[in-house]
């Protein structure tokens, strides 16, 4: 085990104690943890086996490791940045039609008022 | 029995049209003996748009923050679908629209020929003062171009806001519209869905203050917007 497994063990632990401990404090709901857990996971997954970067590296063509490296992180950061777009979109759904329920009532309320 | 219709009148800052707009609504109820309801949206308005309408008992709906357009509009098929109205007429409140033009968007509607009917300014030439500029015509035939692409239907007038609606589009709209650029998308979501969509001939005006929804330099992102959402549409597998 070289140090660059080392190092990407150190992160993975990391990224998932604090998404577990994120989880279960109930900053975060599940389906936003496997958001972060998966990838995180998948580091580990690759960092435990001794050689595994240095076999997909050369396997999917790349020059070096820490240029697999950057190309994982680049497609996880992709993974988040997607989903997160669109839990964004469908709170901005939700959030629209709050405000037209809510306007509706109140406009309602105010005629009961002043009638 | 008599059909209830009742005006959507989206407005945003629309201190300067909005009296006008509704007064001329009164007027021609008087005038005509018809019975058209009004609902205004104030989205969120920050000029005196909302104390207007208070102060002048007109029938209105303030959103508790800005929508956009959209947002706006949904509110008032959300309103109409709940106070059992036959149809719903989208109508601008910065005087663009002609009132007289709700009786011959409704027509095809009350006959049952169409479920969605839009006020068109370019067919049979009847707008001859109407001044567009040439590149906002242009993007209107390129939006129906591609409606015709995707849909097989030419639609001439793409962007125009004044529309009526069956409760069977209202159904539709109150659950799904989108937030913006509502108009050409519509149309090819309820051509695309199988519903009859018609275009009937109506006098339009200038406006007469205000802005329009559609500011010049957002016209291409714009244009970008309508037109691959259009073509998306093209792609998705539509039931009926």
């Amino acid at each position: 085990m070289n140090k660059l497994n080392v190092a990407l063990i150190l992160v993975a632990l990391t990224l998932i104690i604090v998404v577990f401990y994120a989880f279960d404090k109930e900053k975060m709901p599940l389906k936003y943890a496997l958001v972060w857990l998966f990838p995180s996971v998948m580091i580990l997954f690759f960092a435990l086996i001794p050689n595994s970067l240095f076999k997909v590296a050369d396997l999917v063509g790349f020059q070096t490791v820490s240029n697999l490296m950057t190309g994982i992180l680049f497609v996880m950061m992709f993974f988040v940045c997607i989903s997160l777009t669109i839990i964004v979109s469908s709170q901005t759904r939700k959030i629209t039609q709050l405000i037209q329920e809510i306007s509706i009532l109140k406009s309602k309320i105010n005629e009961d008022y002043e009638e | 029995m008599e059909k209830k219709i009742i005006l959507i009148i989206p407005a945003f800052n629309e201190e300067s049209n909005i009296l006008h707009t509704y007064q001329s609504i009164e007027e021609y109820n008087r005038k005509h003996g018809t019975n058209y309801d009004v609902i205004v949206i104030n989205d969120g308005s920050v000029d005196k748009t909302r104390k207007i309408l208070v102060r002048n008992n007109i029938p209105h709906i303030s959103l508790i923050r800005n929508l956009g357009i959209g947002g706006a509009v949904q509110t008032g098929y959300k309103y109409a679908l709940d106070h059992k109205y036959d149809i719903a007429v989208q109508f601008d409140g910065d005087g663009q629209h002609d009132i007289s033009g709700v009786q011959k968007i409704t027509a095809p509607i009350l006959s049952g020929e169409a479920d969605f009917c839009i006020g068109s300014r370019f067919i049979q030439n009847i707008n001859d003062n109407f001044r567009t500029t040439a590149s906002r015509r242009m993007g209107i035939r390129i939006i129906s171009s591609f409606i015709r692409f995707v849909t097989g239907v030419k639609v001439y007038d793409t962007t125009s806001g004044f529309r009526a609606v069956n409760r069977k589009v209202m159904k539709e709209f109150s659950c799904k519209y989108p937030i913006e650029y509502p108009e050409p998308i519509t149309t090819t979501e309820m051509l695309k869905k199988g519903y009859r969509v018609k275009e009937v001939p109506v006098l339009m005006h200038e406006r007469q203050g205000g802005t329009s929804s559609i500011a010049s330099w957002k016209n291409i992102y714009y244009m970008v917007n309508v037109l691959l959402t259009i073509l998306i549409m093209k792609l998705r597998r539509y039931e009926g």
